[in-house]
């Protein structure tokens, strides 16, 4: 019971970690279907600007949260109108959007290892202490970790359902020269999708911080696991990717438990291929759409 | 006399070197169905993605309500009030019907009045309103078609661009969209409408084009149409 217990927990905190990550990524690959191979770099951007708002500026926790958050979502905008703009509509722009991010990516990472150096630091908004279920220890910090993420999607599922700019981000990755037609500024809209994903992505990376430290490397392997998500949850699909990062967060912390814990990438990866042979568009893929 | 709504200039494009228009002119006046007809193929489709922004201009000028809007983009087209409603449809299939229409009140002056004018499509197509919290893919063929007029109208436009309403529908089908068509008509609304059925435009256009290898072939009354052995033979398939 006590072994379910912590595994349930663990899951969860990495499930909800996970989420916010494979949400962000989704959301951009939805609509402009291009891989952001810089979302590592972001979570770690997300890591240190919290670092930073809160141990050298020495603000409180929520401003310092607030203001990362901002900045992850500034630095997303500028990636798209420095960068990626310029390279849609041409021929081949996946690629280049691809090989285009992981540069900023490395750019990022090393400027940030630059600035504080490769050692690990302890992230100061660690929350400390916890409490007893059962016999399971629950860290506090992993609650937080879990009802942020949770109320985060909550707030982005109305997001997308209910406002003026959510419909307009579905319509863009359901048909853009649709959304043309209906008076859509795709390109602001774009703009808003990367402020969003990179607003989300620095959430995701002080969550990160606070249950491993900040390292500037700290962000590839959730981003990893966020791409696995999302191939198992089909690209693209906002809600999917919530639901998959949560199964693949449990399933990970049953293999840890069950096989240890160097098992448990493998068989994620075990997983994908498993789910890509049964279901080529993944678990909550549509199928292509035939259009007229 | 005013000038008209929409005016088309020595209107020339193409895709990729491929001259598609070779110098179109024409004009769709206020409160009157224009229709564009002539053969698969031959630009009708290009010269709407034209005139709402998709298609960027090679040579010529389009003027709406007197001001040039050729080389605009898209969405401010839109604002002035020239609405596509494009072949195919085009809707947001994974999106309900309601989000559809809503879509189609993207533009912020639309988007303020769109509770009213949802009242307004529902009670021209009250089909929509029985299906409007369903999935777009769960509709027929025929729902669809109204769906996508009823998103063009949400938008609140001066002028309603049209592409092939009755493409792969049932004719008695043909005959509800038409019939919608003919209502707007009454209601004052100015259309361009681009048919691959001649004989479905007769009762309402004003004025037809004949589009021919990305010219106006010829023009005319749809009176002078029915009357002209050559066009009926040549196009019509007599």
């Amino acid at each position: 019971m006590d072994t379910t217990t912590q595994i349930i927990i663990s899951g969860l905190t990495l499930g909800a970690m996970y989420a916010i990550s494979t949400v962000s990524l989704s959301l951009i690959w939805g609509a402009l279907n291009v891989l952001n191979m810089a979302q590592g770099a972001l979570l770690t951007l997300g890591g240190y600007a919290a670092y930073t708002a809160s141990a050298a500026l020495g603000l409180n926790a929520p401003l310092a949260i607030l203001l990362t958050v901002a900045a992850g979502g500034l630095f997303g905008v500028a990636m798209y109108a420095l960068v990626v703009r310029h390279m849609l509509d041409r021929e081949g722009f996946e690629v280049n959007v691809i090989i285009a991010t992981i540069g900023i990516g490395m750019v990022l990472e090393a400027g940030l290892q630059k600035l504080y150096g490769a050692y690990p630091i302890r992230q100061p908004l660690t929350v400390e202490g916890g409490f007893f279920l059962g016999n399971v220890y629950v860290p506090y910090n992993s609650v937080i970790i879990v009802l942020t993420s949770a109320a985060l999607m909550l707030v982005l599922a109305a997001v997308l359902a209910r406002t003026r700019m959510g419909r307009a981000i579905r319509a863009i990755s359901q048909n853009r020269d649709a959304a043309r037609l209906m008076g859509v500024p795709v390109e602001l809209v774009y703009a808003q999708v990367f402020a969003l994903a990179g607003g989300l992505s620095a959430a995701s990376g002080i969550m990160l911080s606070t249950i491993t430290t900040l390292a500037p490397t700290m962000g590839y392997d959730p981003m990893l696991k966020a791409f696995i998500i999302c191939v198992v949850a089909g690209l693209g699909n906002v809600m999917g990717a919530l639901y998959a990062a949560f199964l693949l967060g449990l399933f990970e912390s049953t293999v840890q438990f069950a096989l240890g814990v160097r098992f448990a990438f493998i068989s994620m990866l075990v997983l994908v291929i498993a789910v890509l042979i049964w279901r080529p568009y993944g678990l909550f893929g549509r199928t292509r759409v035939t259009k007229l | 006399m005013t000038a008209p709504l929409l005016q088309l200039r020595d209107v020339e494009a193409g895709y990729g070197g491929q001259r598609v228009l070779r110098g179109i002119s024409f004009d769709v006046p206020a409160g009157q169905v224009v229709t564009l007809i002539g053969p698969n193929g031959h630009g009708k489709t290009t010269l709407l993605r034209c005139v709402s922004g998709l298609v960027r201009l090679g040579a010529g000028e389009i003027l709406f309500a007197d001001e040039p809007i050729s080389g605009a983009r898209a969405h401010r087209i839109v604002e002035k009030g020239v609405v596509h409603i494009p072949q195919g449809d085009l809707l947001f299939t994974d999106m309900s019907v309601y989000d559809n229409l809503m879509m189609g009140a993207y533009p912020k002056a639309a988007y303020a009045a769109a509770p009213q004018r949802l009242a307004e499509v529902f009670s021209l197509l009250p089909r929509l309103q029985e299906r409007r919290s369903q999935i777009v893919a769960s509709l027929s063929g025929g729902e669809r078609r109204m769906l996508a007029i009823g998103r063009g109208l949400m938008a609140n436009g001066k002028l309603l661009l049209i592409d092939e309403p009755s493409l792969g529908l049932a004719p008695l089908v043909i005959d509800q969209i038409y019939e919608v068509i003919g209502n707007l008509k009454r209601h004052g609304m100015a259309i361009l409408l681009v048919e691959e059925n001649a004989s479905r435009i007769i009762g309402i256009a004003d004025h037809v084009h004949l589009l021919d290898d990305g010219k106006i072939v010829w023009n005319g009354t749809p009176a002078e149409m029915e009357e002209n052995e050559d066009i009926l033979t040549t196009y019509l398939g007599g």
